[in-house]
């Protein structure tokens, strides 16, 4: 009875395979679009320092993160002298990154969360808001002080041209258009000044 | 006849030597186009060779696209080929042709109190060049002179308008020697710190970097910002006065050029003492009165505004001694009229 079961299964599966969607391959192994926070190797952007006597790792999942989506920070911390990790819980804040917020606008902090270690590692799930670049906070403490260590973190795709690349631009475009369009009052203009400098008041 | 020079085109110019300053706007253009699209290439190159195009985030694709149609005709293997073009004005690569600045190699040799003989040797053709033609690179090359010339017509039309922006009084002129200074305390300063300081305050340099950084990590560096305030100097101080007064590569040219062969010179018959010469002149020389001196890049404004044709070129190792007053302007005739009514 068991066998006349397992013989149209298998002919049913025989039949399905060719159905099944094509896995795209990548000469560099599994495209990143494939991977996310919850891959055994996802691509992830990732900083290292040093605070309070610890080596510090910083990841954050995945590489690129999309605006409004879930993600993961890592944070690995290893004590310099003999490589035991913290054994105290670390706090993730996170505020906006921006020249507005460096003059004081909008600087509002938030707490994510506060960890404590899993396997050495303190494992931080986020939501990604709005895009932009944001500065994540991990706060911990070492013999009654706090360390505070800041990372970036850039959500969803930067800019092509920044406000500096588009003040660049639009110099370029002021001066080529004054060179062109406005050339004979340039020359004008040059005139006047050549008379004033011959003849000082 | 020795002693005043040939006349490359005797008491006519070439009818070119009038475009030549169409020309000059277009080799500066290329310039800074070729510094521009230099780093978009080399990542266009890196994507092909990591064959990374799924990875590409939309802009960077677009880039990509671009780059693969613009070379297309030329390479067959992108991560191959791309190579033979590379680095920019401070020092480069073309077709396997090594070139650099010779404040670069100047620099570099002080810095690391090591004369680099290889490296030197690729100066060598901008060096030769310069004791030919004089400050042509500052005039030709140098992809800030594009910006800095634009600059000064802003300046100018600013004044047109009636916006005065000079900070300093018109007559106020400074001592051209500063960039000598300038030069010779960025190469001290170099020789102590044993980087090339030179480079940090030396426009086509900044830009060279600049753009990479833009291009190829996504912001600007602090160069920009030297860069900027050279500009404000020149809107605000005076015309193109970062080039006349503090460059250390300007002061290293004028030197290398103080005897070079090929000058502009007047014919003073066929002036009229206009003195349009004088007021498109970006250096603030006096054409008008013979006077070019090293600090002259043979920019050929002069030559392109002339009305009557009066300006040539010339090979003499010195200025064409001066000549007085045009022939056909009012200061010449008077002279005239006066000598012939003495001698009546």
């Amino acid at each position: 009875m068991k066998i006349s079961l397992l013989q149209p299964g298998l002919v049913l599966l025989a039949l399905l395979l060719p159905l099944q969607s094509a896995e795209a391959h990548h000469i560099l192994g599994r495209p990143g679009y494939s991977l996310n926070e919850d891959s055994n190797t996802p691509p992830s952007v990732q900083v290292e320092t040093q605070a309070g006597g610890y080596a510090l790792t910083y990841m954050a999942f995945p590489d690129i993160p999309r605006p409004q989506s879930p993600g993961r920070i890592n944070f690995y911390a290893a004590r310099i002298s003999d490589g035991k990790p913290y054994p105290g819980k670390v706090k993730f804040l996170v505020r906006l990154d921006s020249w507005m917020t460096r003059f004081g606008i909008r600087d509002h902090t938030e707490t994510i969360g506060v960890q404590s270690p899993d396997d050495a590692v303190f494992r931080q799930g986020v939501y990604y808001g709005p895009a932009g670049d944001y500065i994540i906070t991990a706060e911990f403490e070492v013999d009654g002080e706090v360390h505070r260590v800041e990372f970036p973190l850039r959500v969803g795709i930067p800019d092509t041209i920044g406000p500096i690349g588009t003040a660049v631009g639009l110099m370029f475009v002021l001066l080529i258009g004054f060179g062109l369009v406005q050339r004979r009052r340039s020359l004008t203009g040059k005139i006047r000044a050549h008379h004033e400098k011959e003849s000082p008041p | 006849m020795a002693d005043q020079g040939t006349d490359i085109a005797a008491r006519k110019p070439l009818g070119l030597w009038r475009h030549l300053n169409k020309l000059r706007w277009l080799s500066l253009s290329c310039v800074l186009a070729m510094l521009i699209i230099i780093p978009y290439l080399h990542l266009y190159q890196t994507y092909t060779a990591s064959h990374a195009y799924d990875l590409l985030a939309p802009s960077e694709k677009r880039i990509y696209d671009a780059m693969e149609i613009l070379t297309a005709p030329f390479v067959s293997n992108p991560a191959e080929d791309l190579d033979a073009i590379k680095g920019n004005t401070w020092s480069g690569t073309f077709w396997g042709f090594r070139v650099s600045d010779p404040l670069a190699a100047l620099g570099q040799s002080v810095a690391g109190l090591n004369v680099h003989w290889p490296f030197v040797a690729t100066a060598l053709i901008p060096i030769v060049v310069t004791l030919f033609f004089g400050r042509i690179f500052c005039g030709w090359i140098c992809p800030a002179t594009l910006i800095y010339e634009l600059n000064t017509n802003f300046a100018a039309w600013l004044r047109w308008a009636g916006l005065k922006p000079a900070l300093i009084p018109d007559h106020w002129r400074f001592d051209r020697r500063i960039k000598y200074a300038v030069l010779a305390g960025g190469l001290a300063l170099s020789a102590l710190s044993g980087a090339s300081l030179v480079a940090g305050v030396y426009p086509p340099a900044i830009i060279g970097r600049e753009t990479y950084y833009a291009v190829a990590q996504g912001g600007f560096g602090v160069g920009s910002a030297i860069f900027f305030a050279t500009l404000l100097f020149d809107l605000l101080i005076t015309r193109r006065g970062f080039c006349r007064y503090v460059c250390p590569g300007g002061a290293l040219y004028s030197l290398l050029g103080r005897y070079r062969l090929v000058r502009i010179r007047r014919i003073a018959e066929s002036c009229n003492d206009c003195a349009k010469c004088n007021v498109i002149c970006e250096f603030e020389l006096d054409p008008m009165r013979d006077d070019f001196g090293q600090e002259c890049t043979n920019c050929t404004a002069c030559m392109a505004i002339c009305p009557t044709d009066a300006m040539t070129f010339m090979l003499r190792a010195g200025d064409y001694p001066a000549q007085g007053p045009g022939h056909l302007g009012r200061e010449y005739r008077d002279a005239e009229i006066k000598q012939s009514e003495a001698a009546e």
